[in-house]
């Protein structure tokens, strides 16, 4: 299936001003300001997306003019689990508009001898389970880390319905295997690029998101 | 010269909110021009005031000639420093330009006026951007002499004062006020002010539609012209907005027109609109979610934009065809609750101008008044983001829109940001203003016709948001 017609794989609303957004973070001369502002801007609009697939019920409320109005009220408790370092990016995006809403990290890393992913540190809410998870990545290339991230979701007891991953650019195959691997999770993006290279970098990508956020190119 | 500083200013009066100035179609209903001419000193100045303190209309500017005298030649200019100019000849004016901006306020347009530097002799690199005004005063020596400016007059006045007493007043202020000699202000008087008066002036009194002998002394003719006036004005003012729009009120809307944008209507926007819309939701919470989709409507109205082709290069080393915006955007508020909206845009975009635009609805008609305007001067080149949270019967949004278009922005290039909309309002403005686009995130048609409020809405949104409820 082609990752963009997949119904669980959800893009922004590809406007002008969105690709002006991914125009500015993509390019390489952009100085590091201007790249954390409107990656900011981005992931407002991602977690505002993301939330949208939590559940509401309806909800009779009476307005200042005293006649009823029929609304829709929040249902489920939320928590934001992020993928370090560069999840934690995205943590304050979901803070601005779910205050002080619950945070886990989770520190995955390659294991040289290995090649895999391997967990080194999880810190979750303890009720994590009877929550909706907003996972946080920025970048979803093979998947690696976060198909572990959500192993370890699954292991404390979240129900992988309630997992909604959310990244700015995913690279086809790796959204796909996600996916796959997991018949019922929800992939919320602003793009999906074409592919990886042999460093399984996304292509175009925007290069190390992480080390253009927080400052540590080489 | 009728000026004691050392610059000509352009004399903007305001006593009130300024009512409606277009028809219920959007189109400016012209401003009511009265050309004032007459010898040097003759009182040109008192009678417009006077005219103005008696037509109790709030917005009312007076134009001075002077502020059009044309730049000297070198040699000009040199006579000028040597007291030796003739500044009362008529080709001392630059007609074109008063007749622009007559022109430009007559139509209800933002005019930029010059200021004229009496030290210098020559215009000052300021200009004065005056707008608004329902009666426009234009004065000076040959406000009655251009054949062009005349046409635009509606009422034409010379006001023929005694040459003895227009001289002795001369004398007088020239020495009082600007330090001369009594002896050159007479030489002057000979050689230039007289000739120009009997030469140029005086005969411009056959434009004159009144001729008040006497001048400001002349109760009587003074009096029926301001009778005169005021019944015009009145006449002109009968075609203005308000039983158009009541009537709107009964009509039930049909077809809204596709330049309306509704936020699309997901989940997390529905609950947050119940949360506004609730009377038990406590401020801080109002403000929370008022801030939240704010901007969500800020990000939409955004999204209507079209940006510009432009490739990057990424650091994988690759091309991304993308995207840039390439005009500047201005925000205009319409304050109080506009405010609100400015702040969920300074936060994502930058740079940007921003106007403020204060309206506030007159306790009894309900009829918008416009107390303040301050746009950016290039806002005409600008895509321009109007915001108001709410659009009841439309006609504030309406002044708005009316604004931006008297200062040069294009209708097409204007988009209205509202959190919630009638679609009375909506259809107000669509038939006034067809290429404005409208972005909102809800439709909310119970409107009470007795207090012009929506019933189902979020009450006053002002009120609720900065805590002044009564």
């Amino acid at each position: 299936m082609q990752a963009t017609k997949h119904p669980r794989l959800h893009q922004l609303a590809q406007t002008h001003q969105l690709k002006g957004l991914m125009t500015i973070i993509r390019d390489q001369n952009t100085e590091r300001g201007e790249f954390v502002f409107y990656s900011d801007r981005v992931i407002r609009l991602l977690v505002e997306e993301g939330l949208n697939y939590l559940p509401v019920v309806d909800k009779e409320v009476i307005t200042p003019m005293g006649v009823p109005f029929q609304g829709v009220a929040f249902e489920g408790r939320i928590c934001g689990v992020s993928i370090m370092r560069a999840g934690e990016s995205m943590e304050q995006g979901l803070r601005d508009v779910c205050t002080s809403v619950r945070i886990g990290k989770v520190l995955i890393q390659r294991d040289e001898r290995t090649a895999q992913p391997k967990l080194y540190y999880s810190k979750l809410p303890k009720d994590i389970a009877d929550r909706w998870v907003l996972l946080l990545d920025p970048m979803l290339a093979t998947g690696g880390s976060a198909m572990k991230c959500i192993e370890v979701l699954l292991e404390a007891g979240v129900k992988e319905e309630r997992i909604l991953f959310v990244n700015l650019i995913c690279s086809p195959e790796g959204a796909l295997a996600m996916l796959q691997q997991f018949p019922k999770l929800q992939i919320i993006t602003a793009e999906i690029d074409e592919g990886m290279d042999e460093r399984k970098f996304i292509l175009p990508g925007l290069g190390d998101f992480g080390d253009r956020y927080f400052g540590t190119e080489d | 010269m009728a000026n004691t500083n050392n610059q000509t200013s352009t004399l903007m009066l305001k006593s009130a909110g300024r009512p409606p100035w277009y028809t219920p179609d959007g189109k400016n209903t012209p401003a009511y021009v009265v050309g004032i001419a007459g010898g040097s000193a003759s009182g040109k100045t008192s009678v417009a005031r006077r005219i103005v303190e008696s037509l109790n209309v709030p917005w009312v500017v007076i134009l001075s000639m002077d502020s059009f005298y044309r730049r000297l030649t070198p040699e000009e200019s040199k006579r000028a420093f040597d007291n030796n100019h003739d500044f009362d000849h008529p080709s001392s004016y630059d007609y074109a330009s008063a007749l622009q901006a007559l022109r430009d306020l007559k139509q209800g347009r933002a005019a930029r006026i010059p200021q004229y530097d009496f030290s210098t002799h020559s215009p000052s690199s300021e200009s004065q951007l005056v707008y608004g005004a329902s009666v426009v005063i234009f004065e000076g020596i040959f406000a009655l002499y251009d054949p062009a400016i005349l046409q635009l007059m509606d009422v034409k006045i010379f006001v023929d004062t005694d040459s003895d007493i227009c001289l002795a007043r001369r004398i007088k202020r020239d020495v009082a006020e600007r330090g001369r000699d009594p002896l050159g202000v007479l030489q002057q008087y000979d050689r230039f002010v007289k000739p120009a008066y009997d030469g140029f002036v005086r005969p411009t009194m056959n434009n004159a539609d009144v001729i008040i002998p006497r001048g400001l002394d002349n109760d009587v003719a003074i009096d029926l012209m301001i009778q005169h006036i005021k019944r015009q004005l009145n006449e002109l003012s009968a075609t203005i907005m308000r039983p158009v729009l009541v009537d709107r009120y009964d009509s039930r809307p049909h077809g809204l027109k596709d330049t309306l944008a509704m936020l699309p209507q997901s989940t997390q926007v529905r609950a947050m609109q119940t949360i506004l819309c609730d009377r038990g939701t406590p401020r801080n919470d109002f403000i929370f979610y008022s801030d939240r989709l704010s901007r969500l409507v800020i990000e939409y109205g955004l999204g209507q934009l079209p940006l510009e082709q432009k490739s990057v290069r990424t650091p994988t080393g690759m091309l991304y065809e993308g995207r840039e915006m390439d005009v500047a955007v201005t925000g205009v508020t319409v304050l109080r609750a506009g405010g609100v909206m400015e702040k969920a845009l300074r936060s994502v975009a930058r740079p940007v101008h921003y106007g403020k635009i204060l309206i506030v609805g007159d306790p009894v008609t309900h009829e918008p008044r416009l107390h303040y305007a301050k746009l950016p001067p290039s806002i005409g080149t600008h895509q321009v983001l109007l915001m108001d949270p709410t659009i009841v019967s439309g006609a504030n949004a309406m002044m708005a829109i009316r604004i931006c278009l008297d200062h040069g922005v294009p209708e097409h290039c204007i988009v209205f940001l509202s959190l919630l909309a009638t679609p009375q309002g909506v259809q107000a403005i669509q038939a006034a203003f067809p290429s404005v686009k409208l972005v909102v995130a809800l439709l909310d048609s119970r409107i009470g016709k007795d207090d012009l409020l929506v019933r189902s809405g979020y009450g006053i949104f002002g009120d609720r948001y900065f805590g002044t409820e009564c």
